[in-house]
């Protein structure tokens, strides 16, 4: 059709609607008359010829329906008309679509929030320009064997003097910083960067500069760039922050620039970045990562294989150090994500397959909702509807509802979002990518859509394919046809039930893997309610005086020890700068007089720093020898006390006392040190990692800046505030975070998998309430439909008890099919959630058992309320009743 | 459509343009003139044709206008326009080509198939 044409006709029946109709009866009369005038011409009288004139027309209404049927504007008036009476059939039964509705926007909005977040985080570039050209640098070498292992300043120098891949490299160090000089004293997370950094990165400066060549020379004055939220907290957004002086951890240093605040890199929250010196003078220590950008032209694999050359020189220019040294480049965004990239898609299965259900169980629904209107649909089919118009309204009805929950779903996953960025419990620097944008609202649209299609369909096939006649009998609802809709609404059923025995399986292997991580041991036997941890940074650390005076920092933890233990309550007090289950302040290998070194022989392994009551602090019971004693001064001979793994792998036929044992590798100058003890052992790397060897050093030989203050007290709990209070007393700078009970912090070391166990329990639960309110659904319904036939068969003898089995049967029957499907695809998915799991098989039993249980039980009670209804029927009034 | 011949839609279409050729005409005119020519093999009811009238109105093949009648009444008046001749030609010379090549099956003795 000639478009413009068609389209100004189109829009000219649908404005002048009226008037576009009067004509058409203008022309239809013209016809009668002419065909009028015709017939009396031939000689017939004019009424007769009226009337044939009226035959040859046939219906009028036939006539006009069907010369308006050929625009495209009636396809917008009949959706216009089935828009409106999809309103109305929505507001006759206000709970169903109310429910529905709500169902709907429960299960899009919940998909909605992953989707933004799964996109946000895992494929939505972040907002570094050309940001798939940066790479991390790691080394890997042996012994430590950590493939994402950090690199020194010394080797950034030598991979920066040799690198021609990348146009420019930077290292960096994320760190924390204690600000003073302006009125208040604040830790803020930040980083120690080189001067290359910004420009790696391309980040720009909204006002002043970002570093520059030259600023990380050793003749640099020490400058900070900060973010836009420091500036706005700490500086009210005045305009003349840059070239402001403040303290940082102690030193002065110059304020050159103001950066936006939505980088987030290298730590969520990142605030301020510290120039860092390249004033090279030995190879340790091992805290900074390198990144890069390529150069046009090269990628990954090239850069790659460079690097590993560069490795090559590096280890052969200083043997021992290093062995099998490789340096791995990994994307930037991989780097960040790869890390969540399983828990995020597991989720978001587990979200799908809610919104799965849900729709079944609208469908469900929909259906039942059908059967009751067989007479309506019945009597708009006998009046001349086509089953396509039918199909077209019942279509919209679902469409229309499936959009309104939508958009109520798009309201709950802003909110879902909002939280998740807050939260960030998956700690991840990109949460805050997560976002509502318009690709989740066209996901949602296409979601809601798809949904509208899938549970419209069924009701629609089925009551389109009605005859006309059985609906219009006697009784509204014949046998054939109802029978059809509760085969069809038992298979959905069965479906729901099916799906929600997959979900419930996976929560019950989460539970059981958590329950397990939960139960292992850390090796404290002491109440972890009953000690309190406190992480501290004393302003010591800070000074100048303790780089060539570190006995200094020593001495400070032991008269901090011994105050601390003055407080009422307080049983013993230890300081160390490890803390089990997960905090591991140093690792490296170690060598064994009188045994040959090897990096397999010889894994890297913890040693932490502790002051004499550590182990009793904790309940690390002692096996052989001593416990370190204020006899163990930086002066005195070196000591150290080994864990009993270390003890029975290395030392299995001899007393381990009094043998020396070397940190590090044999190329260490250190001299030997004295074992004086044997303890038992403890967990460093997560309550999932097994019991490594460590060895102990004592605190004052070796103190750090970072360290933890434990405290062992009946009532540890409330004792925060006092100990925090006297440490302040000691030194009026000192930073005190992260008070805790050890018992928090255990908990807060599986936070992950309780996070990830509790939402796909969440989601277990979720589904099988939607399942077995489908269940009652349909069980209520066919007591409904065969209340007549109880009546016969109590009135022909049968009792309560057997009407009860009667449908606790049927009801029972639709469980076990759902739970035998549901089984079979349950052992093939859950073979997914392998990386989730701590000592628990994908077909653990018990797990196995518990959600089939949980199932047949709850199906059990929505089957009960029904059937127990049904035996409250009176035979008489069912009998009368149709 | 009676039942002796059943012509598919898009011949119709032809029929109508064919018989506008000559002079504007009304709906009933077109159906009875339609009739008359095809010698009664071909009726056409209200209930197709008015639909065909529309749908080649909308296409700009025939344009329409009002007509007082005797009776002080209003009727629809069709007319070819310059596309819709152009279109009967063409839908006229496709007719031939087809009808002559189903005739030329139709001859052909059944060996030679």
């Amino acid at each position: 059709m000639s478009g413009l044409r068609n389209l100004l006709t189109g829009l000219r029946n649908l404005v002048f609607r009226r008037r576009v109709n009067r004509e058409m009866d203008e022309e239809i009369s013209g016809y009668v008359e002419f065909a009028e005038q015709a017939g009396v011409s031939d000689g017939l009288t004019s009424a007769e010829a009226r009337r044939r004139a009226h035959v040859a027309l046939g219906s009028s209404d036939a006539v006009r329906e069907r010369t308006g049927a050929i625009g495209w504007e009636h396809f917008v008036e009949s959706f216009a008309q089935d828009v409106t009476f999809a309103l109305r059939v929505m507001r006759r039964s206000p709970v169903t679509s109310a429910i529905t509705v709500l169902t709907l926007a429960l299960g899009i909005g919940a998909n909605s929030a992953m989707f933004g977040i799964v996109y946000g985080m895992l494929i939505k570039p972040l907002p570094f320009e050309d940001e798939q050209r940066i790479a991390v640098v790691h080394m890997h070498f042996a012994p430590q064997n950590n493939p994402r292992g950090n690199m020194s300043l010394a080797d950034f120098v030598d991979w920066r003097a040799s690198n021609r891949s990348f146009e420019k490299v930077a290292a960096y160090s994320p760190s924390r910083f204690v600000l003073s000089g302006t009125d208040t004293t604040e830790e803020v997370v930040g980083a120690l960067v080189t001067a290359d950094y910004f420009s790696v990165l391309r980040m720009r400066p909204t006002m002043g500069r970002t570093f520059v060549e030259g600023d990380d020379s050793s003749s640099a004055p020490a400058q900070i760039v900060i973010s836009e939220a420091l500036w706005q907290r700490r500086f009210q957004g005045t305009q003349d922050v840059v070239g402001k002086v403040i303290q940082v951890n102690g030193t002065p240093a110059t304020i050159v620039g103001v950066v936006p605040s939505a980088y987030g890199f290298p730590r969520a929250g990142v605030e301020l970045w510290r120039n860092q010196t390249l004033k090279v003078t030995r190879r340790g220590p091992f805290f900074f990562h390198g990144i890069g950008r390529l150069r046009e032209g090269v990628d990954l694999q090239q850069a790659m294989a460079e690097t590993n050359t560069i490795a090559r020189n590096i280890e052969s220019a200083s043997p021992g150090l290093y062995s099998h040294l490789t340096m791995p480049l990994e994307p930037l965004h991989e780097f960040l994500v790869g890390r969540v990239r399983p828990t995020l898609l597991m989720v978001f299965a587990a979200v799908g397959l809610v919104l799965l259900i849900a729709v079944v169980n609208v469908a469900n629904i929909l259906l039942a909702r059908a059967t009751a209107r067989q007479r309506e649909i019945a009597t708009r089919l006998s009046l001349g509807a086509t089953r396509r118009r039918l199909m077209q309204q019942l279509l919209t009805e679902s469409i229309l509802m499936s959009l309104v929950g939508g958009a109520c779903g798009l309201w709950l996953a802003e909110a879902i979002v909002r939280v998740f960025r807050a939260v960030n419990p998956t700690n991840s620097p990109v949460a805050y990518q997560a976002q509502i944008d318009w690709r989740v609202m066209v996901f949602a649209a296409a979601v809601s859509l798809a949904a509208g299609v899938a549970f419209g369909i069924v009701p629609a096939i089925h009551s389109s394919r009605n005859s006309v006649q059985s609906g219009l009998a006697e009784g509204g609802r014949s046998r054939t046809s109802s029978r059809g809709h509760s085969r069809t609404r038992a298979a959905l059923v069965v479906a729901e039930l099916a799906i929600s025995l997959v979900l419930l399986q996976c929560a019950g292997l989460l539970l059981r893997s958590f329950m397990q991580l939960q139960r292992s041991d850390s090796g404290v036997t002491a109440q972890p309610e009953d000690v309190l941890t406190l992480a501290i940074s004393p302003s010591l650390a800070r000074t100048a005086a303790v780089q060539t005076r570190p006995e200094l920092l020593g001495q400070f933890y032991a008269r901090a020890a011994e105050d601390l233990g003055s407080i009422a309550g307080v049983e013993k007090v230890a300081i160390a700068d490890s803390l089990p289950p997960n905090f591991s302040g140093e690792d490296d290998t170690f060598h064994i007089a009188g045994q040959p070194w090897s990096e397999q022989a010889f894994p890297s392994t913890s040693l932490p720093r502790v002051t004499p009551e550590y182990f009793k602090a904790l309940g690390v019971p002692l096996i052989r020898g001593r416990f370190f004693t204020d006899a163990d001064t930086s002066s005195s001979e070196p000591v150290t006390i080994i864990s009993e793994s270390l003890a029975k792998r290395y030392f299995p036929d001899i007393d381990p006392v009094g043998q020396k044992l070397g940190a590090s590798g044999p190329g260490n100058s250190d001299p030997f040190m004295t074992i004086v003890g044997v303890v038992g052992d403890l967990k460093y790397w997560g309550m999932d990692s097994e019991f490594k060897p460590a060895y102990y050093l004592p605190m004052t030989q070796n103190p750090t800046g970072q360290v933890f203050v434990i405290v062992k007290a009946t009532r540890a709990a409330n004792l925060g505030p006092a100990v925090a209070q006297r440490l302040r007393e000691l030194d009026s700078e000192i930073v005190v975070r992260r008070v805790l009970t050890l018992q928090e912090v255990i908990d807060e070391s599986v936070a992950q998998p309780r996070i990830r166990t509790t939402l796909l329990v969440g989601f277990g639960a979720l589904a099988l309430l939607i399942a077995s309110v489908g269940l009652y659904g349909v069980i209520a319904y066919s007591v409904t439909e065969r209340t007549q036939e109880i009546g016969i068969r109590m009135a022909l003898g049968a009792d309560r008890m057997n009407v009860l089995q009667m449908f606790l049967r049927h009801g029972l029957m639709l469980c076990s099919v759902g739970i035998t499907t549901g089984l079979a695809v349950a052992l093939l998915s859950t073979r997914a959630l392998e990386p989730f799991m701590y000592a628990t098989k994908n077909n653990d039993p018990l797990a196995l058992a518990g959600s089939c249980i949980v199932l047949m039980a709850i199906s059990v009670v929505a089957t009960l309320l029904p059937a127990l209804r049904a035996t409250r029927v009176e035979p008489m009034i069912a009998l009368r009743n149709e | 459509m009676t039942r002796s011949a059943a012509l598919v839609q898009g011949t119709l279409d032809m029929l109508i343009l064919k018989t506008l050729v000559l002079e504007p005409m009304h709906g009933y005119g077109v159906g009875i003139r339609i009739e008359q020519i095809s010698a009664g093999v071909f009726t056409v009811n209200a209930g197709s044709l008015f639909p065909a009238l529309h749908k080649l109105e909308r296409s700009g093949l025939l344009n329409s206008e009002w007509r007082q009648t005797e009776n002080g009444r209003r009727a629809k008046y069709y007319r070819l326009s310059a596309k819709g001749r152009t279109k009967l030609t063409a839908a006229q010379r496709d007719w031939q080509a087809q009808t002559a090549a189903i005739s030329r099956i139709l001859k052909t003795n059944p060996e030679e198939i």
